[in-house]
């Protein structure tokens, strides 16, 4: 059962053609990864799909719905969330108020201006507990624009799991981390996605081999290759792209 | 501060607040009329300046909305009590804002300021024009101000400046405190996420143009009341005085000056301008050199305000404070 499917999507800048005939399927609860060198039009794809741009041509479906062109609140409200390559938290508010501001939405308490939020004792409960599984207790009332890169970064993918999506589409999520953070980072995105459906673009070969069940390979804007991690490093084409020539 | 010496704070400056007309005499009792609307009004404009990132150079048009829906109620309506008044002039400011808002969410930074400079105008303009529902120049004046009818209490004159005192201390009073108690809602948090990142409150699920819309409403007519109470205390609503380019400038120079990211700093620089004015008033009739001049030095070195202004000043304190206390334990040890 596909959750997400794009058919035929086109996209070009003013002219300059940046993807061809993308048909991506990513299935219900599996862990699915983009991969491709720089250029490849990974992040317009993950624009495409969350609503950041229309595509030129071609569609979306989730969930056997058409979303070409929904904007980003109402993809959130289906069900799909995402998080950004270049880390975009609230800076000035504190760790706690951000994860809170993604916990009021999950909760469909967007236009209340009759409580006081300090009143709402259920909120301000889930929102410690989630600081407390991804290891930001101690960091509740500083400033998100203060906090380390490392755990700047852990705000930024768990704002996007906050709200509890579907789909979680993380844009790479371990983008200039150490390999420690990286490593806790992969570790966090695993426990938090249980049983979720994740399409993730990441660099790091490592963490793509060990997180994803299945493998996309962009290439030059058209997918290249589409498989088990185990095809995609068999795949003569995606050595010759995307690792070079071969040198045996 | 703990909960009890914030309460103490509010008791005192309550019991302040109700002997003041009595300790200080009609003029004073008017002059803090004045500075009560203005406050008001500022923070009302700090709604969208501070809390939205939203700067209007037309925030005239609702105060005087009030102001204008108020007097025309009072001198068409035979018999209409106070209060209803005062609501005619929250809601003609309300509409208005709701009728603008689909245009007004949709633009931000010089955009939004220079719709509102346009609009803002156009009010000024049409309320010159229509003289023969806005007496053009001469305005509104000499519309009964109805006394304040409590049940069982019989009724209270406004005629009276301490009784209207009172009544404007409370309905401005109420007024800001709904204000503040939005910040605190989810709401108000929601509000505060569209200035920061409104990208990322987007893909949170948060619908950003009816988020600005309902601050929109709410800045407006909250202006709104102020400038009906204006109305009410001056009983005579103008076009200059309460919708021209001045009386747009002057919460947004109070709000500076006060600041900006604090809920209080306009009230703060309300009172500022207003000490200056009455103070410089005694040696020059040039005010506003004075202010500019003012205006000008708060930018320059303390540009967060006055409430930035303490701010800062207390944290160097306590900085100061504790290296002297580690000093003397170094010295000790």
């Amino acid at each position: 059962m596909n959750i997400l499917e794009t058919k035929g999507l086109y996209h070009d800048f003013k002219g300059l053609k940046v993807l061809f005939d993308i048909n991506l399927q990513v299935k219900e609860g599996e862990r699915h990864a983009v991969i491709g060198p720089n250029g490849a039009g990974k992040t317009t794809l993950f624009n495409l799909i969350t609503g950041t741009y229309s595509p030129s041509r071609g569609r979306v479906i989730f969930r056997n719905r058409d979303i070409t062109g929904e904007r980003p609140h109402e993809l959130r409200r289906l069900g799909m969330g995402r998080s950004f390559q270049i880390t975009s938290t609230f800076d000035r508010m504190t760790t706690f108020q951000n994860v809170r501001l993604a916990v009021l939405s999950k909760r469909g308490i967007r236009f209340n201006f009759f409580r006081r939020l300090e009143n709402m004792h259920e909120v301000t409960r889930e929102t410690d507990d989630i600081l407390k599984r991804i290891n930001l207790s101690a960091e509740r009332d500083m400033p998100a624009g203060v906090l380390s890169y490392g755990k700047h970064r852990t705000l930024e993918i768990s704002l996007a799991l906050a709200t509890e999506p579907d789909l979680i589409m993380l844009d790479e999520p371990t983008a200039g981390m150490s390999s420690e953070e990286t490593h806790t980072s992969v570790e966090l995105v695993r426990r938090l996605t249980e049983g979720k459906t994740v399409v993730i673009i990441e660099h790091d070969m490592d963490v793509v081999f060990s997180l994803a069940d299945r493998i996309t390979v962009l290439h030059l804007g058209e997918i290249l290759a589409t498989g088990t991690p185990e095809e995609i490093r068999l795949n003569q084409a995606v050595k010759r792209a995307y690792l070079g020539e071969a040198k045996e | 501060m703990n909960r009890r010496n914030t309460a103490l704070l509010w008791v005192a400056a309550l019991a302040f607040l109700f002997f003041y007309p009595r300790l200080f005499g009609p003029y004073y009792t008017n002059l803090f009329v004045s500075f009560a609307v203005f406050a008001a009004y500022s923070v009302s404009l700090n709604m969208l300046l501070g809390y939205t990132g939203l700067l209007s150079f037309g925030h005239a048009m609702f105060f005087g909305a009030g102001g204008y829906g108020t007097a025309l109620a009072l001198k068409h309506i035979p018999g209409l009590p106070i209060i209803p008044a005062v609501l005619i002039g929250f809601f003609t400011a309300m509409i208005l804002a709701l009728v603008l808002s689909p245009l007004m969410v949709r633009a931000t930074g010089a955009a939004f300021a220079m719709l509102h400079l346009a609009f803002g105008q156009l009010m000024y303009v049409l309320a010159l024009k229509l003289r023969g529902i806005t007496g053009g120049e001469d305005g509104i004046s000499g519309f009964p101000i109805p006394p304040l009818n409590i049940p069982w209490m019989g009724s209270i004159s406004m005629n009276d400046s301490m009784n209207f005192f009172y009544f404007v201390i409370i309905i401005l009073g109420l007024s800001g405190w709904l204000m503040w108690f939005f910040t605190k809602t989810p709401l108000g948090q929601v509000q505060i996420g569209v200035r920061d990142n409104t990208k990322r409150i987007e893909y949170l699920g948060y619908k950003v143009p009816q988020t600005k819309a309902v601050v929109y409403m709410m800045s407006g007519a909250f202006a709104g009341v102020a400038g009906s109470i204006y109305g009410l205390f001056q009983n005579l609503v103008s076009a200059d005085g309460s919708l021209g380019i001045l009386v747009s400038f002057a919460p947004i120079t109070n709000t500076v000056v006060g600041g900006v990211g604090s809920f209080f700093g306009p009230i703060w620089g309300t009172a500022i301008f207003q000490l200056i004015q009455e103070i410089s008033v005694r040696y020059t009739e040039r005010i506003e050199l004075v202010e500019g001049l003012m205006l000008v030095l708060v930018m320059m070195f303390a540009p967060t305000g006055f409430v930035g202004l303490i701010h800062s000043m207390r944290s160097k304190l306590t900085a100061l404070s504790v290296s002297l206390a580690s000093r003397k334990y170094v010295e000790n040890a």
